[in-house]
Parts: C-alpha cells; structure tokens; sequence
C-alpha cells in the first residue's frame, strides 16, 4: 500500500478569448477496492457554474458552461489516494459485461492486428488473464514507445501499422486483441507516480474481477497507478471536452504529479 | 357497409392536400425538394373486432419492448437467461453504452412507437417492422381524413367510422405524463427535414412549441427555452424529432450542430423527459425483431397475440441451412438498413447475384435476416379510373403514456408501382386512411 | 403573450413584408403591363426606376418572364412571394394550417401564372390568396401579437414601397399612422427616434423621401 498525493492540471489557453464555453471534465479519481481519495480538492476556472454526475460507466464527471468572455480554462484536481488496497475492482455479472467484450470504432482489428493475434493458439483452458498477458508481453517487446507519433484519432489497427505510439495505443491494441478473444475488457484513464501526463492502461475481467495490466510499461498495475475513468475506449473517457464560440487557437497544457508520502502516523 | 362515394373524389382530396402543404422534402443529386404525398381515397377498413385483436396485440407488443430496453440498459436478465445471444445487442448499432444504468422519466422508453404489419391473403397480419426511434406517418391520416369528411360527408354519415382526428390529443397525453415541469416543444432539425410537414403540424395541433435546438439551451441543470426577449422558459418534456446521435454533441456525436449541449446530462439526472428515449434502437432493428415473440414470453408470461412473418436468423446453424435450401423462396434483409432498403428477393437475383450474396452471408451471418414472401393482401386503389390492387401495410402508432394507446386509425402505405414491395414513400409510394369501424 | 423565439418574431416580420411587397407589386406590374400590350411597350424601364431596382431587362418579353417569374432573379416577384413562402412554411404552429395554406395557394397561383399566355389572370388569383390570407390571419389567430407582427411588418412595407413610389403625402401619413398605433402591440424591439422622425417627416411641406425610406428600414433594430 502506499500513500500518494496528486495533482492533476491542465490548462487551455486561447489566443482569442473565446465565450459560450461548454465542457464536460473526466478528470477525478474515484474511491474503490483498489484505491481510496483523500482529501479531494477541485477548481475549475471559469466556474459560472458547474455540476456533477457519474456517467453512464460510473465516472464522475464536472460539467459546465461559461457564457462570458474568457481567455483560458483551467482544471486543477488535487488529494491524497492510499493504493494498492486490492489487487483487483469486483465485476459486474458476466452477463452484464457484454458491452466490454465488443470492437469499437478505435479497436476494431484490420489485418495487421489480425495477423499479430494468429500468431498465438491458446489451448482451452488458457485463462483469460494469462491470454492478456501474453498479448502484453508480445506487444510490448515489438511496439515502440514514441511520444508524439500518434494523435487521439489513431485507431490500433493504425496505430500497430506504424509500431509505435504511445500508452493510448497500447492500450487500444491490448483492448482490441483481448476483444478478439472475447475477453471482457476496458480502457483506463489514470495516473502514475512521477511528473509528466496522464496515462492510460487497460483492465480485463478475469474471474469475476477486474484486473489492471498496463502495457506500456508491461506491468500488473499496484499502487502506482491511480485511476480516474474507464470505458469501452478512449473516447468513453475524454478527460476534457468543450465547445465554444470563438475564432481561436487553443494551447493545452497538462501536468500531472505523483509523488508517494511518507506516512507520518 | 353503405354505399360510399368517397374513391370518387380522390382528385379533390388530393388538391386539398396540396393545399395545406402536406409533402414530405427529399434529397435528389444533392438538391431539396418537396414532394406531394399521393393519396388514395380508398380507405383500408379494419372492422372492430379485428381492430380489438389488433390493439391487444400491438399493446402487448410495445409492454414488452419498453420492457426489454429497460433490461438491456438495466440489469440484463434477458442475456443471463440467454433468450437473446448477447451479440445482438452489443455489435448492434442502435445500441448506445451511453444509455446504460438511466431510467427515463417513469420508466417509459417507447412513448411513440410505429409498428408496421401486413394482412396475408389469408387475413393473418404479421408484424414487420418495430419503429422505437422517431417513427413518423401519423399526420398524414390525421390531416387526410379532415378533408375526406369535407369531400364526401355522406360517406361519413352513413359508416360508423372511429374518428382518428384526436391523435393530437392521445399524443399530447402521452407528453404531459413524463413532462417534469415545464412547457413541452417538439425538437426537429428544421425546415429541410423530410418530415417537416409532420413536425409543424402536430405542434400546432397538440399546442406543443416547434423549436430547434439553437432555441434550447441547458442552464443549472434544467432545460430552457429561449423566449424572444432573452426570458427562459422552463421545459419538461422535448418530443424530440432527431435521432440519437445528433442529440447532445457532449455526449453522441461531438460534430453536431442541431442538437443541445449538456441535454443530455440532465435527461440522466431526470430533469427533462425525452420522447422516444435515446438507446431505443437497440429494440427496433431487423436482427432483434426475431427475438420479440421470445421477450413477450419472457417479460410478460403471454403468448405473442400478433405473429412475426416467418423469419429465419442465419446466425443460427439450422435457420442457415433451411435459407440456403429454400433461398428462392425468401427475401433477405440487411438487419442495419431501414426504408425499404437492402431488401433482395432469392427468386429475383441472377445467378452471379446469388452467388455473390451467398459468399456475404456465409461471411457476416449476424447482419441478414431471412423471411418466407408473405402472399400479401392487396389492396385496391384508384388509377385513374379503374381499381387495381397494389402491395400495402399499415403502420400502427402505439403510445405509452400512464398505459398503452393504440390510436384508432394508422398510416396505410401502398405501393404504386404494380410489380413492387417496396410502400416508402421516399421510393415514390403513396398513402390511404385507415378506417376502424365503431361497430 | 404566448411565448415565442426570437426567430419566429422574425420571420412573422418578414412574411408580413413580403406578402406586402408581393402584393403591392404585383399591382403595380399589372398597370404597366397594359401599358405595354399596345401603348408603350418600355413603361417597364419606367418602373423599375420607381421602384428603384436594377434595370437588367432586355426588352418587354424578358421583363414580363424575369420580373414576375425568375427564381434567379432576387427582384422578381416570384423571389419575393418565395420568400414569403419560406417564412410561412415555419409558423404553423403560430400562425395555423388554415391561414398558411393561402400562402400555398399563392404559390401555385404563381406557378400557373408564368406558363400562362395572360398572366394577369392567375396573378389575380395570387392576389386574391394574400388578401385571404392577411383576412384569415386577422380573423383566427388567437395571439395578437402574432397577428400584429405580421401587420407591422406589411405597414414597413408599404410605407417603404409607397415612399420609393413618391406617393402623396396624405397616403404616406395614413401609413405612418396605422403603423405607429400597431408598433407598441407587438414584442419587436423598435426605435422610438426613427418612428418620432417619420411621424414629423410626412408632415413636412416639402416630403423628403430618401429620409422616410431610410426611417422605415431603420425602424426595427
């Protein structure tokens, strides 16, 4: 278990103020077998006003608008989350885990996934963990990591073609191989120890539990990492999404920290 | 039934129509145009015990989709208890994962629906096709029998005709019992939609407000409209005459400039009631229409009263092997296709055709239906001066509001075209009224 | 007041200017086009200048054609009864299926008119179907500021067209006082100056026209 403060804050600056500014932010990590916030601290600006909800995935989501003029947005989450709690999230019934099991438009195999996935014949009684993880490993020893290579549009399919990319693609390629084999399975929005971005990773469901595996950097995820969202893909968790009247050009900058506390208790 | 002059006045029916504008807009090489709607005064007549038949039937019909959507988007039982393989829902794409765990505003998803059928030659009528999304059509009957009781009263003096001119009033119930609080608007695209006619008309005739969604706007959690001086009115209930994905560019398609921001964020904290409910698809298309007899059985413990024409999933490893065996006999439909589209006949495709097909379906199973060619029912209507019987169905509008309606009339498509299936009246097909007799 | 949308203020507006702009020049075509049957076949040059629209006309024929009937043409009367159409065809609900279809009706009328070998015939009709229209309009439409949008906007039009026309200044002062009494019954935002400005304007002994034409399209903001 450890004991991590974060924060998490992105800015959009404009080089035209911009109004009728709506949005809705993926961005605050929940409590759950796993993990437990702190602590929790929130600011939007411009904050003319806001409100709250969990979607249809059970993320929590700010949304809001501003009519004013306004020449940034920004969001800054901060607290404390203990990790590390659970190896696992319980899952839903089987049954009820359809929705997970299916391509989207981002996973959806083409011919190089297709190919990257007949390389290996499971037996029977492969489970479904071990299935994912031998996709991990694979993938993670012939997908090179760049930064910047890829775009949020980048499907896996395009995104394996290329060989690399970053952990929004790993991901995708992970979730699309896992869905090949009808393996429950979703895309994760979170953070990692350190400075830098957010992250992505994945969860199959195995056994009736939700398991994390992190491709990118081909590990089990255990208190590292902290999850804000998941869903089918990467645009079931868009952490900022907004509309706006305004003839601009708009500069995002994210900075996430992570650093461990040492406990003082 | 007494002798009725009304057929003779399909010409003077057919100007009052055009009239008051009664056309439907389509799309040719990329250009606008509206089109007149042909009627033919010849109505279909539906006795009232047949019609008793019918509105059981068409009610139990639409308990049991309202019932299945809550399921589907709920706890799901219907897939643990496998009556229905799960990638009919899941790969479907009337699906929509944004819709799960939301109960709509007193557990109503299908307030309007439309139910195609069509009578056999032996009078059995089949169900073919569940319309839960925006079904459109009843207008037309509405505004048409209006001037088929100006054009012949006689007619309507001497038949015991249930009188269908208080859809509007059925409809206006069916808003006001979801409504949360507010006034109620009628959401359409705008002026160069096809059913344009059907959305200005039945504002004025329900007394709801005609908007677009630039009218709208989602402010503290609540729906407005936004009044000439600025003034926001509160709304509680928006029959909305867009489809899903254009609803709420926050949430469906991010490209969208019709719909509402935010709108659908306070659908979800129950702050607004959207007629249909968004995620209705996932009830109406032609793969899942197999497994309605089965969701009647299994949501309400009933025997289906209305009959599906036979159909055939190739999905399953038996219905394939009777379509290839019996392929000239049924016609084929593609489940993600609607509007009279994507519907092959095995007796008509040449041989490279068939073997075209064939190569598909054995492909992607999942994405055709299979039916035996009902011996239809003709109905006949005027062509100049001669009857001559031409393909029709019906389509029944079913509301759900505090329970089922099904509204005492229908819009009865037929085909013009003597050697055609097809009644959509985008494909040139024209309409009649429906009569329901009161005794 | 029932509520309604900025854009249905705006669009009762300009049905009920150009249902007026319509009218009042169909009435005026058909005066020169006697002229033109046997006494002075250019009067058409005549009256695009009273008007104050481009002359692009090559001759008689082609006025009579692209004047009263040419989609393309922005002038033309068909334009305009179009534009009359496409305002109408928005406010069923606010304006109902009885009055609107006149409009329709008008439209027909029109389309008859110009494969008609003597237009004025049907364009009689188009006339007859807009003053059923602005009749039904003022006899079944419960809202009155519906009703009065529609009329204001016919008045603006009318004064407009009658000041480019250098009417006399008793039909301009009739105009200018029907319109002021209809003006504070309706939601539209006005300019209290420019309507204090006409009003002193056809009062003068020596009429500026410019300066009423220039009021009455100023007088809505």
């Amino acid at each position: 278990m450890k004991k991590l403060h974060f924060i998490y804050s992105m800015t959009l600056a404009f080089d035209n103020p911009v109004r009728q500014h709506r949005f809705t932010l993926k961005c605050v990590p929940l409590s759950s077998e796993r993990q437990q916030i702190l602590d929790l601290s929130t600011s939007v600006y411009p904050n003319e006003f806001l409100s709250s909800d969990r979607d249809s995935f059970g993320n929590h989501c700010i949304y809001g608008y501003a009519q004013g003029l306004y020449d940034h947005f920004s969001v800054t989450v901060t607290g404390t989350a203990l990790t590390g709690l659970s190896s696992f999230e319980t899952a839903r019934q089987v049954y009820q885990l359809g929705l997970f099991r299916y391509q989207t438009d981002m996973t959806r195999p083409g011919p190089c996934i297709r190919a990257f996935h007949d390389r290996f014949s499971f037996s029977e009684e492969t489970t479904a963990l071990d299935r994912a993880l031998t996709y991990m490993r694979t993938l993670y020893g012939t997908f090179h990591y760049l930064p910047q290579s890829t775009g949020i549009e980048t499907t896996a399919e395009e995104a394996l073609v290329l060989g690399n990319g970053v952990c929004q693609d790993y991901s995708h390629i992970l979730l699309s191989l896992c869905r090949m084999e009808k393996i429950p399975c979703r895309y994760v929005v979170g953070m990692m120890t350190g400075e830098g971005q957010s992250h992505a990773w994945v969860e199959i469901c195995h056994d009736g539990h939700w398991i994390a595996l992190d491709p990118t950097n081909n590990v089990l995820p255990d208190d590292q990492h902290i999850k804000i969202s998941a869903g089918r893909d990467c645009k079931d968790c868009t952490i900022n999404q907004g509309l706006f009247t305004g003839q601009t050009t708009q500069t995002q900058t994210v900075h996430v920290s992570v650093t461990e506390q040492q406990d003082q208790s | 039934m007494e002798e009725m002059d009304l057929y003779r006045h399909t010409d003077t029916i057919n100007e009052l129509l055009a009239r008051y504008g009664v056309k439907f807009g389509i799309y040719k090489n990329n250009e606008f145009r509206e089109q007149l709607f042909p009627f033919d005064a010849i109505p279909r007549i539906i006795t009232a015990s047949e019609f008793e038949y019918l509105e059981k039937g068409l009610k139990q019909r639409v308990m049991a989709l309202n019932a299945f959507i809550k399921d589907i988007y709920g706890d799901k039982l219907i897939l643990r208890d496998k009556v229905v393989p799960e990638e009919f829902i899941f790969a479907s794409s009337g699906y929509l994962a944004q819709c799960e765990g939301i109960l709509p505003p007193k557990g109503v998803y299908t307030h309007i629906s439309g139910i195609d059928l069509v009578q056999g030659k032996d009078r059995q009528w089949y169900i073919l096709e569940d319309n839960l999304r925006v079904p459109s059509g009843a207008s037309y009957p509405m505004i048409a029998r209006n001037l088929c009781r100006r054009s012949s009263p006689l007619t309507f003096q001497q038949n015991h005709i249930e009188d269908n001119r208080n859809y509007a009033e059925l409809l206006r119930r069916t808003m006001d019992h979801v409504n949360t609080g507010g006034h109620t608007v009628i959401l359409t695209p705008g002026r160069y939609n096809a059913a344009y006619f059907e959305h200005s008309y039945l504002a004025e005739m329900t007394g709801a407000h005609l908007v677009t969604g630039s009218q709208l706007v989602v402010k503290n959690d609540h729906l407005y409209f936004i009044d000439y001086s600025g003034k926001l009115e509160p709304v509680g209930a928006v029959y909305r005459r867009i489809s899903d994905e254009y609803l709420d560019p926050m949430t469906f398609n991010r490209e969208s400039v019709i719909g509402i921001p935010h709108i659908y964020d306070i659908y979800r904290k129950g702050n607004v009631a959207l007629l249909n409910a968004p995620g209705n698809g996932v009830a109406d298309d032609k793969g899942i229409y197999y497994f309605v007899p089965k969701m009647i059985r299994y949501y309400l413990d009933e025997d289906p009263i209305l009959q599906n024409a036979p159909t055939y999933l190739p999905y399953y490893k038996e219905d394939m092997s009777y379509v290839l065996e019996h392929f000239d006999h049924l016609v084929l439909k593609d489940v993600a296709e609607a509007g009279g589209y994507g519907v092959v006949f095995g007796s008509k495709m040449t041989a490279e055709e068939k073997e075209h097909f064939l190569c598909l379906l054995k492909k992607e199973p999942r994405r055709f239906i299979a039916q035996e060619v009902i011996d239809f029912l003709d109905l006949d209507i005027m062509d100049d001066d001669k009857m001559v019987p031409r393909k029709a169905d019906l389509r029944a509008f079913v509301l759900l509001g505090d329970g089922p309606m099904v509204w005492k009339s229908g819009l009865t498509r037929f085909s013009r075209n003597p050697d055609s299936f097809i009644v959509n009246s985008s494909q040139g097909g024209g309409f009649k009224d429906t009569w329901v007799l009161s005794q | 007041m029932g509520i309604i949308s900025i854009e249905n203020t705006d669009r009762l507006f300009w049905l009920g200017r150009y249902s007026e702009r319509v009218y009042t020049t169909i009435r005026l075509f058909s005066v020169s086009y006697d002229d033109m049957i046997d006494t002075y076949a250019n009067s058409y040059q005549d009256f695009c200048s009273r008007l104050d629209i481009p002359n692009i006309y090559q001759g008689k024929e082609h006025f009579i054609q692209c004047y009263c009937f040419d989609g393309t043409n922005p002038d033309s009367i068909y334009s305009n009864l179009m534009r009359a159409y496409d305002n109408g065809i928005t406010l069923r609900e606010e304006i109902g299926s009885e009055s609107l279809s006149y409009i329709q009706l008008a439209v027909y009328e029109m389309n008859k008119a110009k494969l008609s070998s003597a237009p004025l015939i049907e364009l009689q009709r188009v006339l007859d179907n807009l003053l059923a229209f602005w009749g039904i309009a003022d006899d079944s439409i419960d809202s009155e500021n519906v009703r009065n949008i529609i009329k204001v906007g016919k008045r603006i039009e009318r004064l407009d067209l009658y000041a480019r026309l250098q009417m006399s200044p008793e039909e301009l002062h009739r105009e200018v006082a029907r319109l002021s009494g209809r003006l504070p019954r309706t939601n539209l935002k006005y300019s209290a100056v420019q309507l204090d400005s006409l009003r002193t304007l056809v009062q003068q002994p020596e009429i500026n026209y410019r300066d009423i034409v220039f009021s009455a399209e100023h007088l809505i903001v």
